[in-house]
């Protein structure tokens, strides 16, 4: 009977002991962050503390919802069920969406336009600053980051790698099972392969990535689709995003589609073997920016965009997002290199050049064709 | 986990009881203050439990963006995700088969076994998994399983396979290994019970007969048993058509069960009707266990 | 012993196949424990190239969560426990009653959310919270929580009130104890320990649900299993392993008392 009561005691003292609420002197910036754990790390390890001590009494929050169209829908329904509810102060200062989102969440009018009032907005240079496949976002993104995926591989296991689609082709029927990825539904460098597939092979890739919207485009996909499945009877599937470098780390397959930002942060951590290579093959692969938003009624809106200024400065881009991390700038990239010395810049393209770049680095479609594009995926190659 | 499955024999048979008595109202009045007592709890189960579910069988019947009512949802299911249908049905029958096969396994050699030490051996170890979170679970085999995982490396070491030959178990066969592995001790926690509850006089008598113990476990032990093995093995079925984490963990590529398509449609599209319809037809493969289940259960009783 | 001889094959094979059980048992616990400590493990390496501790350091550093998480995860069970505790004594009290009218069907009736598989009402609950403003806070995730532990402390707890002694219970009537205090003072200290074994089945489920969690909680509300699923999706097998090793402990503990609150005559008792 004593054990009992005095597990009780326990009980009620843990609870009590944790009800104890935290000390609210401070004013807390909210940020949500819908991508991987490293850009979540990116945050609370690298500017936040640095926000932080710029503004004394102000504490960064930083949340992740976790990477792709998941994560950023989840920041959707926070905001709209805030707005749906009538509140006057939502509790979210900072979002950082991807595309599709971002361009849903401006349409359904749970952003507000900040761009014009920040110093650093004339730095959004970018295509992608403008319009998130399809919707124009202007005024209400400033880019955090530019990432594109392209195939990492194992150059002890792979002399000779293919550099387009068809020779990808070539190189898996002789080599199957080497070659992996994560599918559609479990993380967007999967996806992004497959949208580079139907660049390659479902036609009008043009079209497709810019508009108009027509359903007469997809006509040709079912036999790029069927393609695509028999391909994927000679390849392993990885669990995610993360997967995919897992397992070329643990040396179960020798390439495979990753993020490139997600390649560097790992490498550095010592997760992935030194020797890793990456790849950017013809006729291209898709890559998106991330971007910082700020919700129509945050309540910190001023210090939202005290902190995407600093977030967006040339300073902070290049030597958090270049040099310490070795991701491409989301700003104009002019304004960043004059930051820096020629060889951490040059470090930036010494897998992938600028020429590759230009060449094969393609926007995700417009966002009706990419709906459309992974149901078919779904029914046609999945199912 | 396991107590609720104890019992469960226990509480079905009795349901036709209910048909024969009759409740008067004056029978019930006196017991109105205690049935009072109920309320709090029973509100929860319905507000929290009967009215989400009403609202899932409603709006799977139900196309959001159209307005409209009728069967596109389990349209869209069937075009999307009938490989995933049929895996998820494959897969927790495979799970609950081979569970039920170890746990009279197990069970048998518990009650029967002879050497004692053997026994409190084998008593202590099953119970192992019992313990484990279901999340906990599913992150050991992940790392376990993978082509070049702990128990590919241990096999490569002894020499049993060729580096080339690993491959890996991250897929139906993984999940099937982790729900047997998860699962085993409570269907086996039953089982024993139910086998220690048997007259030992008559397995004595069978053993004097010279009835080797296989024998004795088969043809006299498992048919008395037979009713709370089927009551483990439905149980096994619906807990692992429930389960999200692990194939999430293990598996979320194609094919994958539909625990994670329903998560997939509802956080990425927020599409609920496919969802619904999906966790509707998980339902039916429920019900169609239980009804197996109220069937046998009636014959049985049929007999007697 | 006459055919001792003849006997070692059969005690060869039976010790084969149980240290094959025991493999199959332990070895997937073994590779946890070893990414625990695993500094770096590239292929093709069959063990880690580098030991260490410093993951530890990464998942108990303020800014990690998973401190925030355990605490959040500890909370809310204790919360659940106590809000399902305060539901199935009084209904536990009143199933205890055999004389009950509708008492199988009642019995049933806290059956059914663990008879369901559990995600398809999840995620209509969650729904149904966001119009309510519980989504993504402590209240909407110990509901849920409750739900799913009710069938646990309800059956439990009127299997304790069966096994208390009904003489005492009238002696302290017939010396003049109201219905409240003989309650309190004679039927409720020897359910206790009934009680106390539910709240520990509670405690339990509490801290390993997760699909609820997922649904209502994230990403407000992060526990230790979303933790883990989140690090392990991200391929962060060092932290997810050790977030996994915090969540095992108090499990493996809380079985180990169970056993002696949860007699074998209540036991005997539960769900008839």
């Amino acid at each position: 009977m004593k054990l009992e009561r005095k597990l009780m005691c326990l009980a009620l003292g843990l609870g009590l002991g944790l009800a104890a609420p935290a000390s609210q002197a401070e004013t807390v910036l909210t940020v949500v962050s819908g991508g991987s754990q490293n850009m979540v790390d990116y945050i609370t390890d690298y500017l936040g503390p640095m926000f932080e001590k710029l503004n004394p009494g102000v504490k960064v929050k930083a949340l992740g919802v976790g990477p792709d169209d998941a994560g950023s829908q989840k920041i959707v329904e926070k905001l709209q069920a805030q707005k749906s509810a009538g509140v006057k102060e939502w509790d979210v200062d900072v979002v950082v969406p991807n595309q599709q989102k971002t361009g849903e969440m401006v349409k359904a009018g749970l952003l507000q336009k900040y761009r014009d009032s920040i110093s650093t907005g004339k730095f959004a240079v970018s295509q992608s600053a403008q319009h998130a496949l399809g919707v124009n976002v202007g005024g209400y993104v400033m880019p955090m980051f530019e990432s594109q995926t392209a195939l990492a591989y194992n150059p002890a296991l792979v002399s000779n790698p293919p550099s387009s689609y068809d020779e990808l082709r070539q190189w898996v029927a002789k080599n199957p099972k080497a070659f992996g990825y994560n599918g559609l539904k479990n993380g967007m460098s999967g996806v992004a392969f497959v949208v580079g597939w139907m660049y390659a092979y479902g036609g009008n890739p043009a079209v497709i990535q810019q508009g108009p919207y027509d359903k007469k485009n997809e006509v040709s996909w079912d036999k790029a689709l069927a393609e695509l499945k028999a391909f994927n009877q000679q390849v392993t599937f990885t669990p995610g995003n993360a997967g995919t470098l897992d397992m070329l780390n643990r040396g179960e397959i020798a390439m495979g589609p990753v993020w490139v930002d997600m390649f560097y942060s790992w490498k550095a951590d010592g997760r992935l073997p030194p020797n890793l290579k990456l790849k950017l093959i013809a006729p291209g692969m898709p890559g998106q920016p991330y971007y910082y938003a700020i919700p129509a009624q945050a309540r910190n809106a001023a210090l939202a965009r005290k902190f995407i200024e600093l977030a967006t400065s040339p300073q902070v881009q290049a030597n958090g997002i270049v040099k310490r991390f070795n991701w491409y700038p989301g700003i104009d990239p002019n304004a960043v290199k004059s930051q820096l010395s020629a060889k951490d810049w040059s470090e930036l393209f010494t897998d992938v050049t600028p020429a590759d770049l230009a060449a094969n680095a393609k926007p995700f479609p417009l966002a009706p064709y990419f709906t459309d594009m992974r149901e078919r995926y779904e029914a046609r190659v999945q199912n | 986990m396991w107590v609720k499955c104890m019992n469960q024999t226990n509480v079905l048979p009795r349901l036709p009881a209910l048909q024969n008595g009759r409740c008067s109202l004056s029978r019930v009045a006196p017991h109105v203050p205690v049935l009072l007592l109920l309320v709090p709890a029973l509100l929860v189960v319905f507000v929290l439990f009967v009215y989400p579910l009403g609202y899932s069988l409603v709006y799977a019947f139900r196309d959001e963006k159209l307005g409209v009512w009728g069967l596109m949802n389990f349209r869209q299911a069937w075009l999307l995700y009938a490989k995933d249908i049929f895996l998820t049905l494959g897969v927790s029958l495979a799970s609950s088969f081979l569970i039920g096969f170890f746990a009279v396994a197990i069970a048998g050699y518990l009650s029967l076994g002879e050497n004692r030490r053997a026994v409190a051996i084998l008593k202590w170890l099953y119970r192992w998994p019992l313990f484990i979170p279901v999340v906990v679970v599913g992150q050991m085999m992940r790392t376990f399983l993978a082509r070049n995982g702990l128990m590919n490396n241990a096999l490569m070491a002894l020499g049993v396979i060729e580096p080339l030959q690993a491959v890996s178990f991250l897929d139906w066969r993984g999940m099937i290994f982790t729900f047997v592995w998860k699962q085993l001790p409570f269907a086996t926690l039953l089982i024993a019970g139910a086998m220690a509850a048997l007259d030992r006089s008559m397995l004595e008598a069978a053993r004097n007969l010279g009835a080797g113990r296989l024998r004795v476990l088969c043809g006299i032990v498992v048919p008395q048993v037979l009713p709370t093995v089927l009551v483990s093995l439905i149980l096994s079925f619906v807990s692992i058509l429930s389960v999200l984490s692990v194939p999430m963990m293990l598996n979320a590529g194609s094919p994958t069960m539909i625990t994670v398509d329903m998560a997939w449609r509802v956080a990425s599209y927020s599409d609920y009707g496919v969802a619904n319809a999906l966790g509707l037809i998980s339902w039916a493969m429920c019900a169609v266990a239980a009804c197996f289940y109220l069937r046998h259960g009636v014959r049985e009783r049929g007999l007697q | 012993m006459m055919n001792a001889c003849g006997r070692w094959p059969a005690i060869a094979l039976r010790s084969l196949l149980l240290l094959l059980f025991a493999v199959v048992i332990f070895g997937p616990l073994l590779n946890l424990l070893l990414w625990t400590v695993a500094e770096a493990w590239y292929f093709p390496a069959k063990l880690p190239i580098h030991w260490g501790f410093s993951y530890w350091g990464r998942v108990f550093r303020p800014e990690a969560g998973a401190m925030l998480a355990l605490g959040n995860s500890l909370w809310i069970a204790v919360l659940t426990v106590l809000v399902s505790t305060a539901l199935a004594i009084p209904a536990g009290y009143a199933l205890s009653r055999r004389s009950l009218p509708w008492r199988s069907v009642f019995l049933l009736v806290f059956l059914l959310p663990q008879a369901f598989p559990a995600i398809a009402v999840d995620l209509n609950i969650a729904r149904i919270f966001y119009g309510l403003g519980l989504n993504g806070t402590v209240t909407g995730v110990v509901l849920v929580h409750t739900l799913q532990g009710l069938v646990f402390s309800v059956w439990i707890a009127s299997a304790a009130f069966a096994g208390v002694h009904a003489e005492q219970v009238e002696a302290a009537r017939n010396l003049g104890a109201s219905p409240w205090r003989a309650f309190f003072t004679v039927s409720l200290p020897q359910a206790s320990p009934g009680i106390i074994a539910s709240a520990i089945f509670v405690f339990l489920i509490s801290l390993d649900e997760f699909s609820g969690t997922f649904f209502v909680g994230a990403p407000d509300i992060s526990t230790l299993p979303l933790q883990l699923y989140t690090a392990a999706t991200e391929g962060n097998y060092q932290i997810a392993s050790i977030t996994a090793l915090l969540l095992l402990l108090p499990s493996i503990l809380f079985m180990l008392v169970v056993e002696r609150f949860l007699r074998a005559d209540v036991l005997a008792k539960i769900g008839t």
